[in-house]
């Protein structure tokens, strides 16, 4: 296989499972968005935090896979009560509500700064395998995450579309004045809906951790990429979410071979701009926003 | 250009949503000077209808001609400059402003020019003002008029939506369900105002209520599942079987 | 109109008041209330956005940011003098707004917060990226040059001076903002907050209203942004930053949303809240994320909006 093409190759592999991990995050604010209405600025910081709490478990359990296990548990115990106790409240007010949430972002970037500390740190690969395709040489651990985050996926589509929980919360998506008149509980569907995405953002953090560097502030990218994602995929529609992600990571992925990342990220950025111009509510966005 | 005596004439509009029909094919013309009632069943399209003529939705299918204009699938504010207005079924006013100034946004549209836009004053002297102030007085609503509208009761929030679709200077009025909500005190208000609107504009007005169908209009179309189904002066359509079976019973009375 | 009335009064007072202060305060609370000012005029410019047209952007450290680096690279590169450059500020921010304007204002609420952020963000790499322009977040530093008024130059670097010179601009936005909301674009901007699609039913192309509010709020930010360089004799990538872009709606939400000064209010509570608390508290941030929080559950008028809505 020629030189160029191998490096193609590898950089579409990372763009891809980097799509994953990105399209965990993007899936969680969409599903947000969708049932609640909410535009969550801390979302990028929900993935830190997952990131950062593997930091700390690591050591205290001695076991990667433990970690990432206990991650969705303690993010549930305080997304819960966050949902239901801070931004409830402010039901009905998008706007007020998604201020809160930039509230939020602020007070876990600084959590994290005051205990994890400013300096970006890695957690070492949990798996030390080479993987060889195509007369490529690719870590084992991205392929690894890679089917872990296609596995959480097809869990939620399950979940979503084979549950009956799943149908009710598809139904909020819908209509939830509706849905609520059907004697759906409201209330149970807005705190479940919020603990799932936000533990799929966590636990992209988690999967990531070994990737790229753990730091206080490594929400903020990665939010401004789900962000961009969800506008592409459109807000509230899953299928495009995962599309947008897949597609624009590969993309930026390959880009990055030829342009320098930061115009790599501002080639994804047009890409945003373009699609809005032709249709802005996003390639498959059908709800209100 | 369809010129056919019409004012506001549609021909064989559609809306789809999906799979499902709203409206199916809907024809029919008015004239000047005339007040033509929808009526229908709920869900039988009515408010669609009007969604689609007054540009809020593009037909899937169909024409709609205003003053010989074909107006089909432009945006509303532009139906709104050819002189077409519409009332909305839920109360659609401004609240944090004044009935003056509710009224006086929509005076003010008609006259608006690119100097006066950021430095006039927009105030309760010049003619913009004396407009706004005849069309309040038009509808009774002189004693609220520097009232805030939220403050309006339900009735009175429903002569004020009239009163702002009255500011563009319409030729064509479309009132969709004017009626809908208020007490009996007020319908007689409302019912007395349409009455005297009609005769300086044509109107086409949605309602249930078929005493005040049979009294205010002078034709009546009816739709059911988005089909019209039968069109014709009010005693004639009484007349019609299938509208009565749709009414299942009610009967319905033209004086 | 009453509450017109309130918001007149308490602008003017405070005008005056800002006027008399400059000769009696001491130097460090004179330089932060040369800041003060400086917000409020940002703070101005964001509410035509946020208060009276209900565009919630979260992207204008864009204009801030883009006002600064416009004010300072014109004098860095082309001598430009104090006026002009000021001049090129505010038209970077006309520019912006209406080149990313259209792609913007006809989005939907959740849309429109978001693109502006992602907007602002991108730019914010950007400026973080092209160190050899920009001077990454380290930033540039400039010599201020002088006022020119024809019959005598003045230092910015006299205190006074700078701090009259700011509270002209102040003055000069307020009147001209003021003018212009009371004009009938202003009625336009409310009735469009009130009910946009009553608005268009009107006749009224909201989008292109939208847009104008939207310029106007750019080219106001990026004078703040502007002034701010020159005040500090430095601008930096940071200023395209996140945070710039919360700070001028949580002035809005505390001071009175629609109000067009009460944001005033809003600034003078955080800027003394950050004066003071910074000091002692690294984490300050994390308070100010608290006090986010407070000040929405408590009201969403703001104060000038909560005392406005008791004069009846």
């Amino acid at each position: 296989m020629p030189e160029w093409a191998a490096t193609v190759l590898f950089l579409l592999m990372n763009g891809l499972i980097w799509g994953l991990i990105i399209a965990l995050i993007a899936l969680g604010l969409t599903l947000i968005f969708g049932v609640m209405g909410i535009v969550n600025m801390a979302h990028g910081d929900l993935y830190m935090v997952g990131a950062v709490l593997a930091f700390f478990l690591l050591p205290v359990t001695g076991s990667f896979w433990i970690a990432l296990a206990a991650v969705p548990i303690i993010t549930a115990v305080i997304a819960g009560p966050v949902e239901r106790f801070i931004l409830r409240p402010y039901e009905g007010h998008p706007a007020v509500t998604m201020i809160a949430t930039v509230g939020i972002s602020f007070i876990l970037q600084q959590i994290a700064l005051a205990t994890y500390g400013g300096i970006p740190k890695k957690i070492a690969d949990p798996v030390d395998f080479s993987f060889s395709l195509l007369g490529v040489s690719y870590p084992g651990y991205r392929l690894l995450v890679a089917g872990i985050a296609i596995l959480i996926i097809l869990g939620i589509y399950l979940f979503l579309y084979r549950t009956n929980y799943g149908i009710l919360i598809r139904a909020s998506i819908q209509d939830r004045q509706m849905a609520a008149a059907m004697g759906i509980n409201v209330s149970s569907v807005l705190v479940t809906t919020f603990i799932i995405g936000s533990v799929l953002a966590a636990v992209a953090g988690v999967l990531a951790a070994p990737i790229s560097q753990v730091f206080y502030l490594m929400g903020n990218d990665v939010g401004l990429l789900s962000f961009i994602v969800v506008i592409v995929g459109g807000l509230g529609s899953l299928g495009g979410t995962l599309i947008a992600a897949l597609a624009l990571c590969s993309l930026e992925g390959v880009l990055a071979s030829v342009l320098s990342p930061t115009q790599a990220k501002a080639a994804i950025f047009v890409v945003m701009i373009v699609v809005l111009m032709v249709r802005p509510r996003g390639l498959f966005g059908e709800r209100e926003g | 250009m369809a010129d056919s005596g019409y004012l506001l004439e549609l021909k064989d509009v559609s809306r789809y949503f999906g799979g499902l029909v709203a409206v199916d094919g809907v024809s029919y013309g008015v004239k000047k000077g005339e007040v033509r009632g929808i009526i229908g069943p709920n869900g039988a399209g009515k408010t669609t209808l009007f969604n689609v003529i007054t540009g809020e939705l593009k037909p899937t299918g169909g024409r709609i001609y205003l003053n010989g204009k074909d107006i089909t699938g432009l945006p509303p504010h532009i139906i709104c400059e050819e002189g077409m207005s519409r009332t909305f079924q839920l109360t659609f006013i401004f609240p944090e402003m004044t009935v003056f100034e509710c009224v006086w946004v929509g005076v003010y549209s008609r006259a608006r020019r690119p100097w006066n836009l950021f430095f006039s004053r927009a105030d309760r002297s010049g003619p913009i003002a004396e407009k706004a102030q005849q069309i309040i007085h038009t509808v009774g609503l002189e004693e609220k008029t520097h009232e805030m509208a939220s403050s309006l009761s339900y009735g009175d929030q429903k002569v004020l939506e009239i009163a702002m679709a009255l500011s563009t200077d319409p030729v064509i009025l479309l009132l969709d369900e004017p009626t809908q909500g208020v007490g009996p005190g007020e319908v007689d208000t409302i019912i007395n105002l349409v009455e005297r609107l009609s005769k300086e504009m044509s109107i086409v007005l949605i309602e249930h209520d078929m005493d005040i169908v049979a009294r205010l209009c002078h034709n009546v179309t009816v739709l059911s599942f988005g089909k019209m189904i039968a069109e014709g002066t009010c005693e004639a359509v009484s007349q019609n079987e299938e509208v009565q079976r749709i009414y299942l019973g009610e009967k319905i009375v033209c004086s | 109109m009453q509450r017109e009335r309130v918001y007149r009064y308490f602008a003017l007072g405070a005008l005056v008041l800002l006027a008399i202060l400059g000769t009696v305060l001491p130097s460090g609370a004179r330089s932060l209330m040369i800041q003060i000012m400086i917000f409020g005029i940002f703070a101005m410019g964001y509410d035509v956005c946020l208060g009276y047209t209900a565009q919630c952007s979260l992207g204008h450290s864009l204009f801030f940011g883009a006002g600064a680096y416009a004010c300072v690279l014109s004098v860095m590169h082309l001598k430009a003098g104090l006026l002009t450059a000021l001049a090129i500020s505010v038209g970077s921010g006309f520019v912006l707004a209406a080149v990313l304007g259209p792609i913007c204002v006809r989005l939907s609420e959740a849309y429109f917060v978001i693109v502006t952020a992602i907007i602002a963000a991108v730019f914010h790499l950007l400026a973080m990226d092209l160190i050899w322009l920009t001077g990454g977040d380290d930033g540039l530093c400039i010599s201020v040059p002088p006022l020119k008024l024809g019959f005598v130059d003045l230092s910015l670097y006299q205190p006074l001076t700078n701090y009259y010179f700011v509270l002209f601009f102040m003055a000069v936005t307020y009147f001209v903002l003021a003018r212009i909301l009371r004009a009938p674009l202003g009625k336009i901007f409310v009735a469009i907050r009130e009910n946009p699609k009553r608005a268009l039913f009107l006749g009224y192309n909201v989008t292109r209203y939208k847009l104008i509010a939207f310029i106007i709020s750019g080219m106001v930010g990026a004078l703040a942004g502007g002034l701010y360089a020159v005040t500090l004799r430095y601008c930096s990538a940071d200023y395209m930053g996140f945070y710039w872009s919360v700070l001028p709606v949580v002035w809005c939400l505390i001071g009175g949303q629609g109000t067009l000064v009460g944001s005033w209010l809003g600034v003078a509570l955080m800027s003394l809240f950050q004066y003071y608390v910074s000091a002692w508290f690294t984490y300050y941030l994390l308070l100010f994320g608290v006090l986010v929080l407070i000040i929405l559950s408590v009201s969403r008028k703001g104060i000038l909006g909560f005392i406005a809505s008791k004069v009846r």
